[in-house]
């Protein structure tokens, strides 16, 4: 970093940027390339002891000392600030709670006494990461996945898709896939017991644990003919035989005390299927996209299939994005989407950044412009009105809505 | 925390000046407002950060450069612990004679809980012991910095307009200038006023906005690779979670690349009243020392109330409590128990009938717990009823307390006034005498669950 651009700015210290998700919390200062830490969305409360998890409140009073204690974290063991000298940036999802967003602003400016907050919608911020004013972005997180398109800097609110499919998902049928037919070994018996046997071993940081070492997303020629295969199985499917494809060699998995857990091969590869199966809706994670292109209005269309973005934490999975490329192709010749879908050719962009992170870098940029004093909501406007201006609430947009004050226009 | 039900701090608990009833042990107290802070109503400010390993201390602005990390100690990337530079000998060509070789000390980083070393990752040994291990570097950072630029031009653009609007409402009387025959003068005045916004107007109008860094958006991608439908999964060589997000940047999926960390730095805390923003609790500045420059504790500057003896407590009869009370100040102090306001009837389950002489308690004096054999019983004229016993700086006094309910704890509360010599005020050379303020603190004592 050149010397004189150091006193430029030195004036105005970098923003925090905070993106607090439902597993896991991105919090960093603007202007770097990556967050300072990712730490998990969880607090031990001062007064009793426990570990609770910042999106588990039971009233705004209890999400009060929550995120009072879960900011003290971050800021004294994580980020090391002063709360007062710099400005706050947060990401969250357009469908996060008002409560929620109510209850963090009076945290962050009665209790910590910031001096301004910008309260961003991660799927927009995400352009910033790559300089595209319009994109079909899509956030694969942990308790849904969320599609928004966005056109010249504007997300197009009446297209937003969403599914709760996402990481915890992918745990609860891990565990009930393990439970049914995993076996379990232990050091000292030679003989394999059943994982039922050893009750509650199995839990959240395991499963995670087993998702992200050894699971996998397959692609869509194998998950076909494991699918025809299933079906024929259960004696739904078409007269021509399909054989199941060999499946991956399976994994020992040591569990604590000395038990170590027999994962089949077959649960690596069918877990994260449960993201591609279509429910009784038709709804998967690939349907998403072409749902959200078809609420928007035809001129868009094409730009917006050829600015997709995928980032979020489930996107990590291996094979994830280019399984979803493949499903994307296939499902445009199913009938449903053939006759009013136009668009032939799909293009998903690489941000400069990890999937988990996109967000939180797009905030980052954000961050570092000077206009950010402008966007923001300052302390003593907070004083005076107590609202932060809500997308969803008409009472509180007097001027301007927040959509078009974030959009950049050339 | 748990701590706090075994050994009962939270029996006796006061009233903050925010509402809310803590121990005294966690309340401090401000000298200028005379108000107790709890923790919720003191503002935090981050002090000297220091190495938790080396004990190194930084400044704030060197800690910014740094982005909070130590430049010396490294962290196991595989188990967190503390890793430590081990140095061996390797033999080496000699630099004049190329067939004799002699022996040089390089350094390498091992971990002594978990046996990784940096030779596991492939980063060379070092010939110095410290500051010669190279940094990871990202290969997104160009791109990241072309769009930061792109960005703070479009930003400048923005701010521009906005400042040329606020010139350009003044032009809305331009037109009454022709009625008037004024309109050679308004022209000058517009000429003035351009060439005042002209620093402005100069880079703003046309704010050269170079083509934004598109981003290539990708046709195919990569699939995953054959081999893990076939080859077995060695379970050790992948990372896990936790190792994965020690190293945000890059979050290596493979063991080989997990390269080692600084060690982050911790702070100490000190707190600040927010009413008067004088600071009530500051620590050293070296981190090795336990002590505090200023350590305005509740505990050095308010009487403490303790239970001494419980009896069996029945339902609707009258029994006696023994409570004691600490001086801890430096002077004698004058105690006055009250009634409390009914308002507080939500935490009281039983009556209390307190004594209604003053108490008096005697000033704290450390060389006193040395000296033997001073009778106190004599200066003082107490009331044996209601004193049971007085010793250097504490009494204990009796109560009255009568639960009004069966079943539950026996709760109850009191207003507890005392007079407070203010050091603070007493500036030197002008006011020699220090203020003698009257304070009042509302108490909370849980006796404990009725027996029946």
């Amino acid at each position: 970093m050149p010397l004189f651009e150091g006193i430029a700015y030195g004036t105005e210290k970098n923003a925090v940027i905070i993106d607090i998700g439902k597993a896991y919390t991105k919090c960093g200062f603007s202007g770097e390339t990556s967050p300072r830490c990712i730490i998990a969305s969880e607090v031990k409360r001062q007064k009793s002891g426990l570990i609770v998890k910042v999106c588990s409140y039971s009233s705004s009073e209890d999400l009060y000392g929550i995120l009072v204690d879960f900011l003290h974290t971050i800021y004294f063991r994580h980020l090391l600030v002063n709360s007062r000298d710099r400005r706050v940036v947060i990401c969250e999802s357009i469908l996060c709670p008002s409560l929620f967003r109510d209850t963090l602003a009076k945290v962050l400016f009665k209790h910590y006494e910031v001096p301004s907050v910008l309260f961003a919608p991660s799927h927009l911020v995400a352009l910033f990461t790559l300089g595209a004013s319009s994109g079909l972005v899509m956030d694969a997180g942990y308790s849904e996945t969320l599609v928004l398109p966005i056109y010249e800097g504007i997300p197009l609110l009446k297209a937003w898709q969403a599914v709760p499919l996402g990481g915890q998902v992918l745990h609860r049928h891990l565990e009930s896939e393990l439970l049914e037919t995993a076996v379990v070994h232990s050091d000292d018996s030679v003989e394999a017991k059943p994982l039922s046997s050893l009750g509650g071993s199995l839990n959240e940081k395991i499963l995670e644990d087993i998702k992200v070492r050894c699971c996998f997303v397959t692609d869509l020629t194998r998950a076909k003919r494991i699918q025809t295969a299933r079906l024929q199985e259960s004696g739904l499917g078409t007269a021509a035989s399909t054989e199941l494809p060999a499946p991956p060699p399976s994994v020992e998995y040591p569990l604590d005390g000395g038990n170590i857990l027999h994962i089949d091969g077959k649960i690596r590869e069918n877990t994260c299927e449960i993201l591609f199966e279509q429910d009784n809706e038709e709804r998967s994670v690939a349907t998403l996209l072409l749902e959200a292109i078809l609420q928007c209005p035809v001129d868009v269309r094409k730009t917006l299939a050829e600015n997709i973005v995928i980032m979020g934490g489930t996107a990590m999975l291996p094979g994830f994005k280019h399984r979803l490329l493949a499903e994307l192709y296939d499902l445009i010749e199913k009938p449903k989407y053939k006759e009013d879908l136009a668009v032939k050719t799909f293009k998903v962009h690489e941000p400069p950044s990890k999937e988990n992170y996109t967000a939180w870098l797009g905030g980052a940029i954000f961050g570092t412009l000077d206009i950010l004093s402008l966007r923001s909501i300052s302390r003593e406007t907070y004083r005076e009105t107590g609202v932060i201006p809500d997308w969803s609430s008409l009472a509180s947009s007097g001027e301007v809505s927040k959509e078009e004050k974030l959009g950049l226009k050339r | 925390m748990a701590t706090f039900k075994r050994i009962g701090i939270d029996r006796v608990l006061l009233r903050c000046s925010c509402g809310s009833r803590t121990p005294l042990c966690r309340l401090y107290f401000c000298r200028h407002c005379l108000k107790l802070r709890c923790g919720e109503c003191v503002s935090h400010e981050v002090d000297p950060h220091y190495c938790p390993n080396c004990l190194e201390t930084i400044t704030g602005a060197e800690a910014k450069l740094k982005k909070n990390r130590c430049a010396n100690c490294f962290d196991c990337p595989s188990c967190k612990h503390t890793l430590s530079t081990r140095a061996t000998s390797q033999a080496v060509p000699d630099p004049d004679d190329p067939s004799k070789t002699t022996p040089k000390k390089v350094y390498y980083l091992a971990c002594g809980f978990c046996r990784w070393t940096s030779r596991d990752v492939g980063i060379k040994d070092q010939p110095v012991a410290t500051g010669g291990w190279a940094e990871q570097e990202n290969s997104d950072f160009k791109r990241i910095t072309t769009l930061l630029e792109y960005y703070r031009q479009l930003a400048q653009k923005e701010k521009v307009e906005k400042e040329r609007k606020k010139y350009t409402r003044r032009r809305g009387y331009l037109h009454f200038s022709d009625k008037y025959g004024l309109a050679s003068v308004v022209a000058k005045r517009r000429v003035g006023m351009l060439s005042m916004s002209s620093l402005s107007l100069k880079e703003g109008d046309e704010v050269k906005v170079s083509d934004a860094p598109a981003a290539d958006p990708a046709c195919e991608l990569e699939p995953i690779s054959q081999a893990v439908y076939t080859e077995p999964l060695v379970l050790e060589k992948v990372t896990t979670i936790s190792q994965r997000l020690a190293n945000p940047e890059f979050q290596p999926t493979n063991r080989d690349d997990l390269y080692p960390k600084h060690k982050h730095m911790l702070i100490k805390r000190s707190l600040r009243c927010r009413e008067c923003e004088h600071n009530l609790s500051k620590s050293d500045f070296n981190p090795s020392s336990i002590k505090f420059k200023i350590q305005l504790v509740a505990i050095h500057h308010v009487p403490e109330i303790r239970i001494m003896t419980v009896p069996n407590l029945s339902f609707q009869k009258e029994s006696q409590v023994v409570l004691t009370l600490f001086n801890p100040v430096g002077n004698m102090t004058h105690l006055n128990l009250l009634p409390s306001d009914p308002e507080e009837s939500d935490w009281d389950t039983a009556t209390i009938e307190l004594p209604t002489c003053d108490l008096v308690l005697a000033a704290r004096d450390d060389a006193s717990e040395f000296d033997e054999g001073v009778d106190q019983q004599q200066e003082f004229n107490d009331d044996s009823s209601v004193i049971t016993f007085r010793k250097a700086n504490k009494i204990g006094f009796g109560v009255k307390v009568t639960p009004q309910k069966a079943v539950g704890e026996v709760k109850v509360s009191f207003l507890m006034k005392y007079d407070y010599k203010n050091m603070t005020t007493a500036l030197p050379g002008e006011n020699k005498e220090p203020q003698t303020d009257i304070l009042q603190h509302c108490v909370y004592v849980n006796l404990g669950p009725v027996t029946s």
